[in-house]
């Protein structure tokens, strides 16, 4: 069966076939024999210890110290990376606590767009780049969730 | 004698108070807010008493709740833990006032350290060197920025009321002063109820050393050595250690003489610490006392073999300290780690969520003080920290391995924590030479992303999880290993276009 799965660095295309009681896995052009005994992976002969879970759609593993996340990937992928994104977004469920520009204001990198609190910690977040700011969706004191879109700039300002 | 002991607290110090008291034969009384109706920390008691809504000013700051709670349940003695109302005069003498014996200092001595101006004004009398400071700033911004020149750049702002890198920011330049001066006594006033900072000439590369005070009610005061806690983020601890990888016999001498010199001129009573910058040129400044236990108190535990909780309480009820200088011998080395719902490639935001897969290190001289489980959500109103790693070794490297390896096995899913970030920061030369400084993340890691050693095992991991969804007969489901492998749980996942 041929697997796509997508984490921040990119695509990892797999080809997984159950054969009695391993799986041969076909990665990056290589061949693997996977056994699993209890928790752990065997990979050719080499056990590893790893915990997963579910994250929505998304799998999380943990092993060695490391956890990764993966989707599932459906080839229909954008690259969007690099690229500053013109949304504004909270990094973390919080509180507003004040807005420092407004709808037309011209601001430069790293100058400060909004100050929040979440986890009793005050941060600040900034431009990325020269912009302006063409929406602003929040207010001092508003409530807010992780991910929401606080603003919306237009860079090259 | 105290017999049933009121934890003022939650989490992971909550759940190591509460087993310090069980250890003594006392009788133990929870307390939890709204949000933590499933915390860990609520069932690790005799009885727990809900003490209000999720916001702390409204629960584990609400002092009419929580000595109601201890009237109620017959308890005859509170222990405020760390942070909230660990260092509040206010609440312990309350505490006081309804006849109940507050675990911790006098509200006098509390008061005289919290305030961090008057702090520095004893310790000078006492003889122990600061640094360069001007406690009172004017707030018109011409008089502010005339009084920081005074005092120098880099400069630091400081709350007057607290600690924790909370209302603290770093200055180097005049033209970020006055919006720096501002967001620390906003960032004050919310975590403190008072917005009064303090400007103070910031040491260049100092590692952060202080000393563990013990003093009992009858005049006598011991230190415990000291702890090490250079490697910081926000202005917060993340790794401790003791002993100090810098501090010479002759250090550790002037050191603790200064620290026991203050803990004397301000009549301490219980368990507290004494902070101090050492410079790289080994002269060392007074920075403030913790009035509390600390978080890293466990590093001491490890070396010392003295249980600081069973101390405070000992102390709280009048024993004559039990412990000569001399008792006191510290054998090797040990390392803590701070757990964090954070996510250090994302300037450690901190990243609530629910712990959908925890496995906690164990074996010889691994330590796991934990206020989490499987399955709980950590409520966002609290601080982020989720558990506590402590290792000891008979050498400073043998800890560090101890501790890389229990990092390595450590399993928290559902949460971004800083893991893999700790892991690389024990292995980098500069920390495994000694080489600590409170600059040391921003120096060593201006930039970090998650270490992709095992990427393709995990993807094989990811791929097989999905393929057994999609074919639920498929191999290794049957046969002796099913009950203990992890795959079980997994019910279907959609994979795009297989």
């Amino acid at each position: 069966m041929k697997i796509s799965l997508r984490d921040q660095h990119g695509v990892i295309e797999l080809d997984v076939r159950a054969d009695g009681d391993r799986y041969v896995v076909e990665i990056d052009g290589h061949t693997h024999e996977v056994r699993l005994h209890g928790e752990a992976l065997v990979v050719d002969g080499h056990q590893h210890t790893v915990a997963t879970a579910r994250d929505g759609q998304a799998r999380l593993v943990a092993i060695g110290g490391e956890v990764h996340r993966f989707e599932p990937h459906s080839g229909a992928e954008h690259t969007m990376e690099h690229v500053a994104a013109p949304e504004v977004t909270a990094p973390m469920p919080g509180k507003i606590l004040q807005v420092l520009v407004q709808v037309g204001d011209k601001v430069a990198v790293g100058d400060g767009l909004v100050v929040l609190e979440a986890m009793k910690m005050e941060t600040r977040l900034s431009a990325e780049a020269a912009a302006t700011v063409r929406e602003v969706r929040v207010a001092a004191g508003d409530m807010i969730n992780g991910g929401q879109v606080l603003m919306v700039l237009e860079y090259g300002g | 004698m105290i017999k049933r002991v009121l934890v003022a607290n939650r989490g992971e110090i909550a759940i190591r108070i509460l087993r310090g008291c069980r250890e003594m034969g006392l009788s133990t009384v929870a307390v939890y807010s709204e949000a933590d109706a499933e915390a860990p920390h609520r069932a690790a008691a005799d009885q727990a008493v809900c003490i209000g809504p999720p916001p702390s000013s409204e629960s584990y700051l609400n002092i009419t709740k929580l000595i109601g709670a201890a009237k109620h349940t017959g308890a005859d003695a509170i222990h405020p833990g760390y942070g909230f109302l660990a260092e509040n005069a206010a609440f312990a003498q309350a505490v006081i006032d309804a006849g109940l014996i507050f675990i911790g200092p006098t509200p006098a001595a509390i008061e005289s350290m919290g305030d961090k101006t008057n702090a520095r004004r004893m310790a000078v009398a006492a003889g122990v060197p600061v640094v360069p400071a001007d406690e009172a700033p004017p707030t018109e911004p011409a008089a502010l920025t005339a009084a920081a020149g005074k005092v120098g750049y880099p400069l630091l702002i400081k709350a007057a009321a607290g600690g924790g890198g909370k209302g603290m920011r770093i200055v180097r330049q005049a033209v970020h002063l006055i919006e720096a001066f501002a967001a620390a006594g906003r960032e004050a006033l919310s975590a403190f109820g008072d917005g009064r900072v303090f400007l103070e000439r910031y040491v260049e590369r100092p590692r952060h050393v202080e000393v563990q005070i013990l003093a009992d009610h009858h005049g006598n005061v011991v230190h415990l050595g000291e702890r090490e806690c250079s490697i910081q983020r926000r202005h917060q601890k993340i790794i401790e250690e003791t002993p100090s990888p810098a501090v010479s016999p002759a250090i550790r001498r002037a050191m603790t003489d200064a620290a026991l010199a203050i803990a004397r001129a301000v009549n301490y009573r219980n368990a507290g610490t004494v902070e101090f910058l050492l410079a790289p040129d080994d002269s060392f400044y007074f920075l403030e006392v913790n009035t509390r236990l600390q978080v890293e108190h466990p590093i001491t535990e490890l070396v010392t073999g003295i249980d600081l909780v069973q101390a405070q309480l000992r102390i709280a009820q009048g024993e004559p300290l039990w412990l000569r200088q001399e008792d006191i011998v510290a054998r090797g080395h040990a390392i803590e780690c701070r757990i964090c719902a954070e996510d250090p490639a994302q300037q450690f935001f901190p990243s609530p969520g629910t712990i959908t897969r925890l496995r906690e290190p164990r074996g010889p001289g691994v330590r796991v003080d934990s206020g989490v489980a499987e399955g709980f959500t950590v409520p966002i109103f609290y601080d982020p920290m989720l558990a506590k790693l402590a290792v000891w070794g008979e050498t400073r490297e043998a800890a560090r391995r101890r501790m890389i390896t229990a990092l390595r096995d450590y399993v928290i899913l559902g949460c971004t924590t800083a893991i893999p970030f700790l892991i690389d920061v024990l292995e980098h030369t500069a920390f495994s030479e000694g080489a600590t400084q409170t600059h040391f993340i921003a120096e060593h890691f201006p930039k970090w992303e998650n270490p992709q050693r095992h990427r393709h095992i995990a993807a094989i991991a990811a791929a097989i999880e999905a393929q057994r969804a999609k074919q639920p007969s498929a191999a290794g489901t049957s046969g002796p290993h099913q009950v203990a492998t992890p795959w079980q749980t997994l019910g279907h996942w959609r994979v795009g276009e297989a």
